[in-house]
Order: C-alpha cells, then sequence, then structure tokens
C-alpha cells in the first residue's frame, strides 16, 4: 500500500465527475478545488490548489475553465490523487482506470456503498480488491472529502477552507466537519487537515493518526468517532503517537447494552463504552465528551504551553466568576495554587488592600488593565503557580482590548499557560484578539477551566510515561 | 524450559483439555488450579468426597473453615445453600457435609456432587479482579470492590490486556472505594505491591491464553496475612 501523504500533498489532482452543473457535487468539488471556498469562486478569487487539475468528464471539453478529459487515462501527465464523485456503479471502472494511470491515492466522495446493503458492501470490497493490485490507498467511500490547508487543498463538497493552524481533525460525520469549521471561524482556530473519514473501506482512523503523528504542520489531533474500524489497531497507534502529539477523541453513542448476557461479574460489568473509557485512559488520549470540550480542549493543547505542574491560580476582577472557575476546577480534580506570602507581599503592591489575598485572586471590581497586567505577571512568576485562569467581567474600568494585549504579552513571555473567559462577552475585538495570538477565550468561565484541565491532563500524562 | 514456561504449558494442557470435552466452564477447583500456577495467591484448600474425609481436612487445616459444594452444574453456589461458613468442629463439618449434599440436590436434581471443597475460612475487605472480551477491543482488566454487591455498585477500572505496572496502579487509584485499600478503621491494609502483581499476573494470564474469554476472581481478600483469592471462575471461548 502506498503513502497517505498524497491525500494531503498531492501534486496533482484529478476530479472524476466534475460538472458544470450548479449544485451538483462533481460541480462543487472541482470548484472548491480551484478556488477553495464557495465565497471565493462566487467572487472570482482562485484562491485554491496550486498543482495540476484534471477534470474528467467524457461529455465536455471544459468545465470551469479548465480542460476536460473523456478519462483519466486521457490526461497526458502524472496524476496523483483522484477525488471520485460518479454513481457507485461507475466508481469500479473508475478506480481501475485510476490504477492504470499510476494514481496514489482517491477520495470516492459517492455514496452508496456499505451502508447501504449486501451488493453494495460485495461492490465496495471489489474496489478495495483492485485498489489493493495498484497500491492506491482510499479514502471513503461515503464521506465529504479531504481538506489540507498548507496545500491550498480543499478536496471536499464543504462550503469553505478552514484557517491554517495546528489542527488537524478526522471525522466520521461529514456534516460535523462542515460545522466544525464554520465555528472555526468564529474561536479564530487554525486547522492543518481536514478529513471526512466515511465508511473508512480502506484508510482508517489509526492510519491517519499515524500520518499526523508525522505531518509537522500537525500539532494537535482531534478526532469524532462513532465506531472505530479496528479498535485494536487504533489503541496501539494512540498508544505511540499520544507520547509526542495530544490526541483529543469525541467518541460518541453511549449505550449499556454492550454489557453481555453472561454468568461472570466482570462480563456483565462490562458496557460497550467501558473498553473506550480504558483505551482512552491507557493511551492517554484526551476524551471530550461534548463538542464544546472537544473544542476547547483541541485549542488549549494545539496553541499553550503544557504547564510543568498541577497548581493553576485565577485571576479576576469579580467573586462570583471566581467562585464559579473554582467549584468548576475542584469538580475536575484540579488543584488551586496556595500563594505563597512573597507573591501575596507583591500584590499587595499593586492592588488595593480589599483584594482577596488568596486564589483565586480577586483584584477588584475597579482593576484597570494595569492592575491586570502587573497581577498576572506576579502570578505568571510566582515559583508556586504553574498556570492561570484569567476571568474579566465587564467593569466601566476595565478596557477589555488593552487587557487582552497585555495578557497575550504576558503569556508569550513566561512559558506558562494561559486560558481565559471575558465573562459574556461575545465576538468582541478583545477576544478575537486573544484567539488570534492562541491564548482560548471562552465566553463561559467553566469553559476556561476546562480548556485548562486538558493541558493538566496533558502533564499528567507526559510525568507519567516519564515524558517530562 | 524456565518454571514460567513449565507452567504455561501446563494452563494450555487443561484448556485445551477441557476444550476437547466441549467444557467452557471452569469450575472453582480447575479456576484455581490454573490461577495458582500463574501466581494468583489462593486460600488453603482440599477436597473432600466424604464427610469423614471432610473432617480429615479441616482437622488438618484449622478452624474455623467454609465448605462449598463442587459440582459442575452449579455455577451460583450460594443461591443452592451450597456455601456454608464458621465452620468450627469437626462434628459440625460432617453433619454439614450431609446437609449441603442434600439441599443441592433437593434445588438442582440432577447435579453431579464431585464432593465438598474445604477451605481455610479467611476475611478481610472484598476486592474484585476479573477479565472480559469487548467484541472491538478484545481482552480487558478490571480491578475493584468485590463481594456480592459488585454488579451494584460497579467501583471497578477496567483498562485493555496486556497492562503495565503504571496501568495496575492507576487502576487502584481510580476506585471510589480506594480509601480501603489503606485500611479504614482497623480493617487491614493492603500492600499495593502485591495487588500490582496480581493484575499483572492476570493480565498475562489472559494474553498468553486467549482461549480465556472471562474470569472472575471474587472476592480477592485484603486480610492481615496478606492478599487471598477465595472464589474465582474462568469461562473459556473460542480464542
Amino acid at each position: 500500500m502506498g503513502s497517505i501523504e498524497y491525500f494531503f500533498k498531492p501534486r496533482s489532482v484529478a476530479v472524476i465527475g466534475a460538472s458544470q452543473a450548479e449544485g451538483k457535487i462533481g460541480n462543487i468539488v472541482l470548484k472548491n478545488i480551484i478556488f477553495g471556498s464557495k465565497d471565493n469562486a462566487q467572487m472570482g478569487v482562485q484562491n485554491g490548489f496550486k498543482g495540476n487539475i484534471f477534470p474528467i468528464n467524457p461529455q465536455a471539453e471544459e468545465v470551469c475553465g479548465l480542460k476536460a478529459y473523456g478519462s483519466i487515462l486521457d490526461v497526458p501527465t502524472d496524476v496523483d490523487m483522484a477525488v471520485i464523485c460518479i454513481p457507485a456503479k461507475a466508481v469500479k471502472r473508475s478506480i481501475e482506470e485510476c490504477g492504470t494511470k499510476g494514481v496514489l491515492s482517491v477520495v470516492i466522495i459517492t455514496a452508496g456503498f456499505s451502508e447501504g446493503g449486501e451488493d453494495s458492501k460485495n461492490l465496495e470490497n471489489e474496489i478495495l480488491d483492485i485498489a489493493s493490485q495498484y497500491s492506491i490507498r482510499i479514502i471513503g467511500p461515503n464521506c465529504l472529502g479531504v481538506i489540507s490547508t498548507y496545500s491550498a487543498l480543499n478536496a471536499s463538497f464543504g462550503d469553505a477552507m478552514p484557517n491554517k493552524g495546528p489542527i488537524s481533525f478526522v471525522s466520521q460525520s461529514g456534516a460535523l466537519c462542515t460545522s466544525v469549521i464554520n465555528y472555526s471561524f468564529e474561536e479564530h482556530l487554525g486547522f492543518s487537515n481536514f478529513v471526512s473519514i466515511g465508511n473508512k473501506s480502506d484508510v482508517d482512523d489509526a492510519d491517519l493518526l499515524d500520518y499526523f503523528s508525522g505531518d509537522e504542520s500537525t500539532k494537535c489531533i482531534m478526532f469524532y468517532i462513532e465506531s472505530l474500524k479496528d479498535a485494536r489497531k487504533f489503541f496501539d497507534t494512540s498508544r505511540r503517537v499520544v507520547r509526542d502529539k495530544p490526541v483529543v477523541a469525541f467518541k460518541s453513542g453511549y449505550t449499556e447494552e454492550g454489557a453481555k448476557a453472561t454468568s461472570s461479574h466482570t462480563g456483565s460489568i462490562a458496557g460497550s463504552d467501558v473498553a473506550y473509557v480504558a483505551a482512552f485512559k491507557q493511551s492517554g488520549v484526551f476524551r471530550a465528551k461534548t463538542l464544546s470540550q472537544l473544542f476547547d480542549s483541541s485549542r488549549a493543547l494545539a496553541y499553550q504551553p503544557v504547564p510543568h505542574g498541577e497548581n493553576i491560580a485565577i485571576l479576576t476582577n469579580a467573586g462570583g466568576p471566581g467562585v464559579l472557575a473554582s467549584d468548576t476546577a475542584y469538580s475536575l480534580g484540579m488543584a488551586l495554587a496556595e500563594l505563597s506570602e512573597d507573591t501575596v507581599e507583591k500584590l499587595n503592591q499593586v492592588c488595593p488592600p480589599t483584594w482577596s489575598h488568596r486564589n483565586p485572586v480577586d483584584i477588584i471590581g475597579d482593576a484597570t488593565a494595569e492592575r491586570y497586567e502587573e497581577s498576572l505577571k506576579i502570578l505568571m512568576s510566582a515559583r508556586e503557580i504553574d498556570g492561570v485562569i484569567l476571568l474579566l467581567s465587564p467593569t466601566a474600568r476595565a478596557e477589555p482590548m488593552d487587557i487582552a494585549i497585555r495578557t497575550v504579552d504576558v503569556q508569550k513571555e513566561s512559558g506558562k499557560p494561559v486560558t481565559a473567559s471575558f465573562v459574556g462577552m461575545v465576538s468582541q475585538e478583545s477576544e478575537n484578539y486573544l484567539d488570534s495570538n492562541g491564548i482560548p477565550e471562552i465566553e463561559y468561565p467553566e469553559r476556561a477551566v476546562f480548556a485548562m484541565y486538558a493541558l493538566i491532563h496533558r502533564m499528567r500524562f507526559l510525568k507519567k510515561e516519564g515524558l517530562m | 524450559m524456565s518454571v514460567e514456561t513449565e507452567k504455561n504449558e501446563k494452563i494450555s494442557r487443561a484448556i485445551a483439555e477441557a476444550l476437547g470435552r466441549g467444557q467452557k466452564v471452569f469450575n472453582l477447583e480447575e479456576s484455581r488450579a490454573i490461577m495458582e500456577l500463574a501466581g494468583i495467591p489462593f486460600n488453603k484448600c482440599g477436597l473432600a468426597t466424604s464427610a469423614g474425609d471432610a473432617a480429615d481436612i479441616a482437622d488438618d487445616m484449622g478452624y474455623p473453615v467454609v465448605m462449598k459444594i463442587v459440582s459442575p452444574q452449579v455455577i451460583h453456589k450460594t443461591e443452592v445453600g451450597g456455601v456454608r461458613v464458621n465452620i468450627a468442629t469437626g462434628a459440625e463439618v460432617k453433619s454439614t457435609y450431609e446437609d449441603i449434599v442434600k439441599g443441592v440436590l433437593e434445588q438442582v436434581p440432577h447435579a453431579e456432587i464431585n464432593g465438598i471443597l474445604i477451605e481455610e475460612m479467611v476475611s478481610g475487605t472484598e476486592l474484585i479482579v476479573g477479565t472480559t472480551t469487548d467484541p472491538q477491543f478484545g481482552p480487558m482488566i478490571m480491578f475493584g470492590i468485590g463481594g456480592i454487591f459488585v454488579e451494584v455498585y460497579k467501583d471497578v477500572s477496567f483498562r485493555l490486556i496486556p497492562i503495565s505496572a503504571n496501568d495496575a496502579r492507576d487502576m487502584m487509584g481510580e476506585i471510589k472505594g480506594k480509601a480501603l485499600l489503606e485500611g479504614i478503621r482497623g480493617l487491614p491494609r493492603a500492600d499495593p505491591d502485591k495487588i500490582v502483581e496480581i493484575l499483572e499476573n492476570v493480565s498475562k494470564l489472559v494474553q498468553s491464553h486467549p482461549e480465556i474469554d472471562e474470569m472472575d476472581i471474587n472476592p480477592l481478600l485484603i486480610t492481615e496475612n496478606g492478599i487471598i483469592a477465595v472464589d474465582a471462575r474462568i469461562l473459556l471461548g473460542d480464542g
């Protein structure tokens, strides 16, 4: 079998079933490859794939301004990757032709294979046989496609191309891929690769995990899993990969029905989710239980440094959010740092006497951006503190953008992690500034705590494995 | 041949013979024989095939003792009156022997009675160690608070087999009743290294013998004299 790399760094791409007709999958995919996104296509901005693009369509001379070929065999130069968007019954012949042509990677977007009946399943197997004869790797069928931002390659029928960044995402749900891209603009998350994995007929979760572990642009690997094709392979691969890069998984489908009807106690307790829980814990994969946890943990792990120890400080200008955050921290099993005399003394110098004198560090409702900066500096340089959760409740004296700028500067200098919540503030300039500078900012304090928790989890894993 | 290999071959033979007979369940005695070879410590015991025999074994062992029915048709012994505890004299052992056999035959008329197991009676905090086979991930090991309420409280932790010593320690740290391992309120304290060793041995046993589909060691007791298994069952699959 060939290399997975050709899905993400091909030199040339053919679209089999490329179409001039608006709204057809073969039209959307081709335009995404040429322009990068639907918006770009509408504006005529060619921000897409820079290598050769070959529309394959026996009925057309030209599609979307590019010369079309009747068959991939008619293309005069090499083709690395093909995206197939033709009806299921015609796919077999296409794969055969891809093989003859020397294509290395094929994305089959077409549905109607093993997710359908027995005949369709057989068809999928026949296609796999042909692919393996020619050492072609296949993603799909029944998927949204593949996006590689660093190759400016949007080989999918989604609307948009996400921004470049450190996260690679593999999703068993195609719909979730498009939703995640939309969220990612709002939250200023950047991605290196996006894979809608479909039926996983050939390339599966573990293969992609393995590939992304070696991909330089990927710092954090994010999964949406409904079921694993080869659970042990995923476990063994993740055990190895997590030592190098954080992996976050959202596994859906909790059920109790997996518990066996058996006479052993152990068998009757073990429901279907138990094995996933065990596998994730054992391999160090961070499990997200909600979509918001998936985002919050992935962005923290992708953008923030891992703390050196357990002890977190909460910096706030109001009591309520501070208590709320510390409750969340305790319930997650996190430790709040006890301030040293030295730290208290330093904070006395920059805060009014009414500051809390303990963690959560409440620097009072009249805190200015300057007081935030000085307090944050003191906390970040304190030896007893490994990371800071910064909370800001809107007041007349606190200038959010000013605080955001200073927070980013202090965090960069200290090398310790910061997560933040500007409580209740959505889509503000300050929020955008923090997000785009890698500090996870979420309008709910609990979620900022959870983002820090993901970093603590990572630190614990690395320490347990003797890696830090 | 190393002692280790020799023990492993004995286990393989016992499993192959059972499968050859179409037997899928190992009773306590058979399970115990296998687990002792795999390095799981059990209480002292002996199989009696008559009332007199039972008294002799108990005399040698010291009182009190536990008596348990041994019959391939009886899996849940307590439910058919097949287990009696705290038997303190030879005379009581003899009369209990007859009582148990009679009682079991009334409830399970076709039960073959292989005898009655006389066991050293030990007590302490009840733990459970078990294994099962997940249809997707394969063999898994479980550790937690044992006894008859294990399925009610489900205070257990799972890992995929094979496990490392680190995994075993994580499992011990994960259960809600972990304070019981430290020995609260005068109860005996568990040697954590010993539990780690038992978990690793169970993991190795299942890893080397994939025919083992499920097993329970319940209870595994924390006693004044160490960690001791007193009941166990192994279920075979197709490997």
